[in-house]
């Protein structure tokens, strides 16, 4: 455990040192919410709508955080193959799972610090959580897990290509996974087909519809538990593919 | 042997292959080092010794063969292995984001060693490998490559290893570096015990660390010995002759063919091999002398690891001294630690 702790520390005394590789997705996350929310926030007059739009799109900000964030898990072990000093690491009698849970957890605490500020803004704009302060918790260990996931996806493609531009192109999967679901109105209000199929196979959706139901309307046990089964389940494919990748950079033995 | 006394600090390959593809990067090595040797591994590049270091401190799996280091297997106990050998590879690994402490004590803690151990441990690695007196907050990134490589033998001894590998830790260094680095491995071998495999393209290098010496050749060993084993297997005298111009050395290569059959030209130099060189020189003068081409120099030489690898490889190995040197241009002749092997032997006789 203290190999992991250590190379979690390390991964975040780094990415504090190159503010430049979190901040542009806290201000994207803001973004969103601020220009969705004044911009669409008619949608909750729709007949059927409940609770408000800034709780409906909050998820949305949310997400994009814990995506985008969940790339510098990427970009950090990138950068240390290119370097070679994932090689130096490797000489050390630290775990290879270590190596690379090492840079994901950081990343999705660093993308943890960005949701709460995202939902303490949100707050302030006059968010009320329909679950209380738990349900707040909940919604903030969903993107942390969510993160977690991505982190294994960016981790596994960083292993993958050795690449910087190749991972970085790599995070493109956010487009799909953010706008290919019930984004900015509630599903009974899309009518193409293409897309409820899409949202229907897009794993966010089911994160979005339980982070929304805890933000707009109380607990729903049915969507809290098909939310963190499905999260858990990306997490774990998205973990074993890093690991798997992990193998065959490090060309391990034992 | 100091610290580690009675722990097993040996290197043995039996067979050891890796292929790329077609190419036999590692073609069939065998070793046996015992503990407490200074072992240098000499050849040019892309001769196979990173891919065999890397198959030795575990990173690369062999396609065959088996390798103990340390007492362990390679490949079945790796971690073992790990913790026995400090490794400072030719391609520097550092995160350019860190200081040298950061790092130090991070490796340090990899390797088990408590916090406040990893901190003591740091500043004294700093001040062996001469880096205490750098602005503490000044990262990796901003170091130069001799820093850098200086970090890295740091960073390969925060867990007093038994074995040390160093892959061409002199390559592209500047003359007091080089130096730095080549005391630092003779100390960690007198002091320590430590067994030290270096791999070098460097004859002078292997010449005057290497208690014991390999030649590797496109994968495989063409010689292994002592220096002076190996250059006795040579046998020969050499005379070396000095000229204006390479055109003029490949005059006299030519107008000497009857006289020394045993001849090797580069750039402006010609060096002839001679049972016993002396008894040869007047023939040598008056043969240029009478094909009219002027003589610069001409010296009289104990046969040098340059020649030995000429008779076993049948190629040149390239004096990188000055040519490698990406900081290093200075001259052989600038530094004693410069001059070519088998300096203290050379006869200078003035034409």
């Amino acid at each position: 455990m203290n190999d992991i702790l250590l190379l979690i520390g390390r991964s975040l005394r780094v990415a504090i040192r190159q503010p430049v590789a979190i901040l542009p997705n806290i201000a994207i996350s803001v973004f969103f919410l601020f220009v969705y929310n004044s911009g669409l926030s008619s949608v909750a007059e729709l007949p059927g709508f409940q609770g408000t739009y800034l709780g409906f799109i909050l998820p949305v900000s949310l997400v994009s955080a814990s995506v985008g964030g969940a790339g510098l898990a990427g970009q950090t072990l990138v950068k240390d193959l290119e370097n070679g000093y994932f090689t130096k690491l490797l000489l050390t009698p630290t775990r290879r799972l270590a190596l690379i849970w090492g840079p994901m957890v950081a990343s999705a605490i660093i993308l943890t610090g960005q949701v709460v500020l995202v939902m303490l803004l949100a707050l302030v704009m006059g968010l009320k959580v329909a679950a209380g302060p738990i349900g707040f918790a909940l919604v903030v260990v969903l993107a942390f897990l969510w993160g977690m996931a991505f982190a294994g996806y960016a981790a596994f493609m960083a292993l993958k290509t050795k690449n910087a531009a190749a991972a970085q192109a790599a995070t493109f999967a956010f487009f799909p996974l953010i706008f290919l679901s019930y984004t900015f109105v509630p599903q009974e209000y899309v009518t193409a087909g293409w897309l409820r199929v899409a949202a229907t196979i897009n794993p966010t959706t089911y994160v979005f519809d339980s982070m929304r139901s805890l933000l707009n309307t109380g607990w729903d046990a049915t969507s809290l538990l098909v939310g963190f089964a499905v999260t858990f389940g990306f997490a774990t494919v998205t973990g074993i593919m890093a690991l798997w990748a992990a193998r065959g950079v490090t060309k391990m033995t034992s | 042997m100091g610290a580690h006394n009675g722990e097993d600090r040996s290197i043995t390959a039996e067979g050891m292959r890796r292929d790329f593809g077609a190419l036999h990067a590692v073609d069939g090595v065998d070793l046996e080092i015992p503990g407490g040797r200074i072992f240098g591994f000499l050849g040019p590049n892309g001769a196979g010794k990173s891919t065999l270091v890397k198959i030795l401190t575990t990173i690369l799996n062999p396609t065959a063969g088996r390798a103990t280091v340390a007492g362990y297997d390679v490949q079945k106990q790796g971690g073992k292995v790990r913790e026995a050998i400090g490794v400072a590879l030719q391609d520097v690994g550092l995160d350019p984001l860190m200081t040298a402490r950061e790092l130090l004590m991070l490796q340090a803690e990899l390797f088990g060693t408590p916090r406040d151990e990893a901190r003591k441990t740091a500043e004294r690695l700093l001040v062996t490998v001469g880096l205490d007196d750098v602005d503490p907050k000044k990262r990796a990134g901003a170091y130069s490559g001799g820093m850098r490589r200086r970090l890295d033998l740091a960073l390969a001894l925060v867990h007093d290893p038994r074995i040390l590998f160093l892959d061409e830790p002199t390559t592209g260094l500047d003359p007091a570096s080089r130096a730095a680095i080549w005391e630092e491995v003779r100390r960690l071998n007198d002091e320590l015990g430590m067994t030290i495999f270096l791999t070098t393209q460097y004859l002078e290098e292997a010449d005057r660390l290497a208690d014991e010496i390999a030649i590797i050749n496109k994968g495989r060993i063409v010689a292994q010995g002592t220096p002076s084993d190996l250059k006795r297997e040579v046998g020969d005298e050499v005379v070396e002759l000095q000229f204006a111009s390479s055109e003029d050395a490949a005059s006299a290569d030519h107008a000497l063919a009857a006289v020394a059959p045993n001849r090797q030209v580069g750039g402006g130099e010609l060096r002839l091999y001679f049972a016993r060189a002396a008894e040869n020189v007047p023939e040598l003068v008056r043969a240029l002398d009478g094909a009219g081409i002027r003589l610069q120099g001409l010296t009289i030489e104990q046969p040098s690891l340059d020649d030995v690898f000429l008779r076993v490889t049948g190629e040149a190995l390239e004096h990188e001294v000055n040519e490698a040197g990406d900081e290093g241009s200075a001259s052989p002749a600038s530094s004693d630690l410069d001059a070519p092997p088998g300096n203290d032997d050379r006869a200078e006789v003035t034409s």
